[in-house]
């Protein structure tokens, strides 16, 4: 697969008020998003994951490290045409009208007179303005404003979509409209980058994530690869258990039994499980399930960034000293 | 698309903010009043009281044209960064240059705009006081135009890299010492001390020349106005304006929008 955002060992330090020290906001980060992905970037908030997307956006610039968007370096301008951005909480110009400015957004994206007025008419459809595209912007709610920010970022009908905390503030609905162009742009063939802090909706849509905390990257990979990594531990449901059998479980394999009469539920380490089976099966019990323990990402996520906050400051005390 | 129709297109939004700001009505309703009381003002004058109306009203636009672009330009490019609308429009193929030259554009062509209303008012109130309105009129509104051609690029340079209360200080100082700046080569040139001549001379050569475009005594006295002190003055003003802006790109191409 072609790797579509690349972003390779990027470093950016910044200096905070006017003193001259500086302080280092991302840590070689390195990033690969494939073609047709939807990518969560996930972490705390002051992780990381606006500025890396702003230097994506050419709005800053790395203090070390290369990042490319379809093979262009990011502080060119003409390869944007490909590209669509919604910033978090977008603030647009509030004194034009809904339509004026997805007409204002596409001119600049060069849409030719024609084609504007028809991706914008589409647009408006599409995000369920069409009935307010002719009010001011500043009587839109948040709700409406995010999906007008998501409309002027796919107006030039980009391949690629960047979005920064994009159901951030909104009502469960909004969020489930939200996520429905999401998967949307997938089935169009779209990249998306997404920068979230909403772990549920983001296990909903992303193919692939990346955790960021204290501007290091922790994790790349499939979510489903994350928590299984994670985790480890099978739950496994047997039938007329003996209490015999029972014990057996309890005292060599420690297992927690839960259960009503001869049905027991327990979790183990997936090692254990050829044993204990065995030892089921010879013990006269019936096997009803057996399936990998999936915790929530929430949890596996707040680990990951209590270690990771330990890790620092564990290397913090090491420098000191 | 052409790198001059982004540039139009970011002037054109621009000059519609302006149009839907009650701010520009309020300048405009304010110099409008003062315009009228200059008629008032000149019937306390038994002679050339309708001069002395013409002056008045011309320093009035002369003020109003350069509150306008100041208030709004020191704010132009402060305000797209801190209410984040300059990233939707960075993320398109548009370069910063392109946008800060938009936003100029814009802005001046906002000038122009008021400055037409105030001549049309300008006019009516001549015609109403029954003073002569002449092509020599005509010149001398265009020359201010002229003039905020210089005075925006100055406030969109000092809105390019530093808060909006410095660059309205900056630029406020800029455009009065501008109208010094010929007062400051004759009394350089007139200088016993040729370090002191020197430095005055640098000054004024360094400094906008602003008096230049200040041609309403001509008009209002209807005195002839030479072809040099027009293509003169514009040409300075394109040379100056350009450096202002080239300076201005430079330093907003280099700077983080965080």
């Amino acid at each position: 697969m072609t790797a579509v955002i690349q972003v390779e060992n990027v470093v950016k330090d910044v200096r905070p008020g006017f003193g001259l020290r500086r302080k280092r906001v991302l840590h070689d980060v390195s990033l690969r998003i494939e073609r047709g992905e939807i990518f969560g970037f996930v972490g705390p908030n002051g992780a990381g994951k606006t500025t890396t997307m702003k230097i994506l956006m050419g709005l800053i610039r790395a203090t070390s490290g290369r990042a490319t968007i379809l093979g262009h370096a990011v502080g060119e301008t003409e390869f944007r045409r490909e590209i669509g951005f919604l910033p978090e909480n977008p603030i647009f110009y509030d004194y034009l009208t809904g339509r004026e400015t997805l007409e204002f957004y596409a001119r600049l994206s060069g849409l030719e007179s024609r084609a504007r007025r028809e991706r914008v008419a589409l647009l408006l459809d599409w995000v369920g303005l069409d009935g307010a595209a002719d009010q001011r912007l500043r009587s839109y709610s948040k709700g409406m404003l995010q999906r007008v920010g998501i409309a002027q970022a796919l107006v030039h009908d980009p391949s690629v979509v960047f979005l920064d905390e994009p159901m951030s503030g909104l009502d469960p609905l909004g969020r489930k409209a939200i996520r429905d162009l999401i998967l949307r742009l997938r089935e169009d063939g779209k990249t998306v980058f997404m920068n979230t802090h909403i772990l549920s909706d983001m296990e909903m849509v992303c193919d692939r994530i990346a955790i960021i905390v204290a501007g290091r990257v922790r994790y790349q990979g499939r979510i489903e690869e994350y928590l299984a990594s994670e985790c480890g531990q099978v739950d496994v449901t047997l039938e007329s258990v003996t209490p015999e059998l029972a014990g057996v479980l309890e005292s060599q394999y420690g297992a927690e039994l839960r259960g009503v009469r001869e049905r027991i539920e327990f979790r183990l380490d997936s090692k254990h499980v050829p044993a204990v089976l065995r030892a089921a099966l010879d013990g006269g019990a019936g096997v009803s399930e057996v399936s990998p323990h999936r915790p929530s990402l929430e949890k596996v996520f707040l680990t990951a960034v209590r270690d990771a906050a330990a890790a620092d400051h564990r290397a913090d005390g090491e420098s000191d000293a | 698309m052409s790198s001059l129709t982004r540039i139009y297109t970011i002037a054109a939004n621009t000059v519609r903010e302006a149009v839907r700001d009650k701010l520009m009505y309020a300048i405009f309703t304010v110099s409008v009043l003062i315009t009228l009381g200059c008629v008032v003002l000149s019937t306390l004058s038994y002679v050339e009281g309708t001069r002395i109306m013409q002056d008045l009203a011309f320093t009035t636009m002369r003020v109003f044209c350069a509150a306008t672009a100041i208030l709004i330009g020191i704010n132009l490019l402060h305000r797209e960064v801190e209410r984040r609308t300059i990233y939707m429009i960075l993320s398109k193929p548009i370069t910063r240059s392109e946008f800060l030259l938009g936003k100029y554009a814009g802005l001046v062509a906002t000038t122009w705009l008021m400055l037409l209303c105030m001549g049309l008012v300008f006019a009516g109130v001549s015609f109403a006081a029954g003073a002569p309105v002449h092509p020599g009129h005509v010149v001398a509104i265009a020359m201010l135009g002229i003039e905020m051609v210089i005075v925006v690029a100055v406030a969109i340079l000092f809105s390019s890299f530093t808060t909006p209360m410095l660059a309205a200080l900056y630029t406020v100082g800029i455009y009065v010492v501008g109208h010094l700046t010929q007062n400051l080569y004759h009394l350089a040139t007139a200088s016993g001390d040729a370090g002191v001549g020197q430095i005055g001379v640098w000054l004024y050569r360094v400094l906008p020349d602003l008096e230049l475009y200040d041609l309403s005594i001509q008009a209002v006295h209807g005195l002839p106005i030479p072809a040099g002190d027009i293509w003169l003055p514009v040409t300075y003003a394109a040379g100056y304006a350009s450096v202002l802006l080239l300076a201005a790109s430079l330093l907003f191409e280099r700077r983080d929008l965080r």
